[in-house]
């Protein structure tokens, strides 16, 4: 198959990917993450595992992509060998789970966003009961089937006329409102409180491992290394177009946008809470809703004097957080899509099948915040063994090898040196190995029945879940390699 | 505000945000200097 659509600049590629980082996880899973370690302790070594963990994932993600032209299944078959292709399958498969409750999640952003422009927001000042009324209904499951609709048509529009021109508007129009946010956070009276606390390090925080391993996890869930979503618009990229460079400016890009959202949270949560700000930033509620639909209503609603200023904030608030929620669920679909397109369906063929997947497989997240939260821990964690398989590629390939012909190959700006090797070889296997040992004694650890699997959130769900997947994959291998590989005449 | 806090604000955002102005600007002008030798 001849590669067709290319992003038409590099700005072009670079807004789009970035709008794969910056989700929801963005705003307020950071913010919640860092209220719960310690501020500014947790800060230090969220740098660091950028370094160690995304950029160098980013780049393999960016690498794969641009040389083999294929999707997750045919990039790994390709790059690591066709025994390694069910590796891909699962990649693609986590992201595609992922997507079915994640479209749930832009619906909830969506209508938050309509209640707000209409004032109906602040009719109440009982915000876990304003949730409870609209997840107890069939809201959910409308908003959701408006997400997925109007993304499969985005989709279908192709890369150009549809990611491309949608990304162009969007990412750059939640940066706006993030910094608009941020001015009126910082300037709240008492909104250095908030600051401090969110810039203050407490060494004996940052010498407890727990610290370091959430730190670690958040770089893994915020920037999109490893979900194989990088990999699918690289495909995408023209030929002459760089790497490294572009890799850094998407994961340095993405951790300044969390850091944007983090001061504007934490300003306002510290300026404008009456009781205990910390409790309410660190809160989860149900499926890790607290903070964003339940507690962040209350505190838009007396964030200024005029209520008309405070529902236009609130409004740009949904906005962006849909905004952010709906540029990752592209690519989510764009990958799901471009797995069926390798294995020969057209693409209006294959964006029809996967966005009515995508509805049908989302309705019980739709309909049951249970089901919702134990789709996010299940495959949640599943990203970090589909980080750890790319790494494993990679090094089947042959890591210097790869590094210094498709790394450093043409186009590339700045060329990458042999420490790369060892970040890719050692330092990402070690990191998976000691997140895999430490969140298994951890979960065994809150739940006694930790085997049982059809518990919400513990090991026993996960393994369970991953071991039904894994099978299936690795028995449909040759299949799914040969109907990938064979019709790209490869 | 204190000395910890200080540095570690000026550590943190010198380098997340420090680092994207740097490769931001890195890549513009590798932009400029592609579009003068006539690249795409």
């Amino acid at each position: 198959m001849k590669q067709q659509e290319f992003f038409s600049s590099r700005w072009a590629l670079i807004i789009a990917t970035i709008g794969i980082a910056v989700g929801t996880g963005n705003i307020w899973r950071f913010s919640r993450i860092v209220a719960q370690n310690g501020g500014g302790s947790f800060l230090i070594p969220w740098v660091i595992f950028l370094l160690i963990w995304s950029v160098p994932l980013i780049i393999a993600e960016f690498a794969i992509g641009k040389s083999s032209r294929m999707g997750p299944v045919g990039a790994f078959a390709k790059t690591g060998g066709r025994k390694f292709g069910w590796m891909g399958a699962f990649v693609v498969f986590v992201s595609t789970a992922i997507m079915f409750y994640y479209s749930v999640v832009t619906g909830w952003c969506l209508r938050y966003f309509f209640s707000s422009v209409s004032g109906d927001l602040f009719q109440t000042t009982n915000y876990l009961d304003y949730w409870n009324r609209f997840a107890g209904t069939y809201q959910p499951l409308l908003f959701h089937f408006i997400s997925i609709s109007f993304v499969a048509f985005v989709v279908m529009k192709g890369i150009t006329k549809g990611i491309e021109k949608v990304t162009k508007f969007m990412v750059p129009s939640l940066i706006v409102i993030l910094l608009i946010l941020f001015v009126r956070a910082v300037t709240l009276p008492n909104a250095i409180e908030g600051i401090k606390y969110f810039f203050t390090p407490d060494l004996n925080v940052m010498l407890d491992y727990k610290v370091w391993l959430n730190a670690l996890t958040q770089n893994a869930w915020d920037t999109g290394a490893g979900w194989g979503l990088i990999l699918t618009y690289a495909i995408y990229m023209r030929k002459k177009e760089d790497i490294s460079l572009n890799a850094a400016l998407i994961g340095f890009g993405n951790n300044s946008i969390s850091i944007l959202a983090g001061i504007t949270i934490f300003s306002t949560v510290f300026a404008l809470s009456s009781v205990d700000a910390m409790n309410q930033i660190s809160q989860s509620g149900p499926a890790n809703t607290g903070l964003t639909f339940i507690y962040l209503p209350l505190l838009f609603s007396k964030i200024s004097g005029s209520s008309a200023l405070n529902l236009f904030f609130a409004s740009i608030f949904f906005l962006g957080l849909f905004f952010a929620a709906f540029t990752s669920l592209i690519s989510m679909v764009e990958l799901s899509t471009r797995t069926l397109i390798d294995f020969g369906l057209k693409r209006k063929r294959a964006i029809a099948i996967v966005a009515s997947l995508g509805f049908l497989l989302g309705i019980p997240s739709a309909i049951d915040l249970k089901f919702l939260a134990n789709q996010d821990w299940v495959w949640g964690v599943g990203l970090i063994l589909s980080g750890a398989f790319i790494a494993f590629v990679l090094w089947r390939y042959g890591i210097d090898k790869f590094r210094r012909e498709i790394i450093n190959g043409p186009g590339s700006d700045i060329k990458i040196g042999k420490w790369y090797n060892y970040v890719i070889g050692i330092l990402i296997p070690v990191q998976v190995v000691i997140l895999i040992l430490w969140w298994l004694i951890s979960s065994v650890s809150w739940d006694p029945e930790w085997w049982n699997p059809f518990h919400a959130e513990n090991a026993g769900t996960a393994i369970f879940q991953w071991a039904i997947v894994l099978t299936v994959l690795i028995a449909a291998n040759k299949y799914i390699v040969n109907k990938t590989l064979n019709n790209n005449n490869t | 505000m204190d000395t910890g806090t200080i540095i570690t604000m000026l550590l943190v955002l010198g380098i997340v945000w420090g680092g994207f102005g740097f490769f931001l600007l890195r890549a513009m002008k590798y932009e400029k200097m592609k579009s003068q030798n006539g690249e795409e």
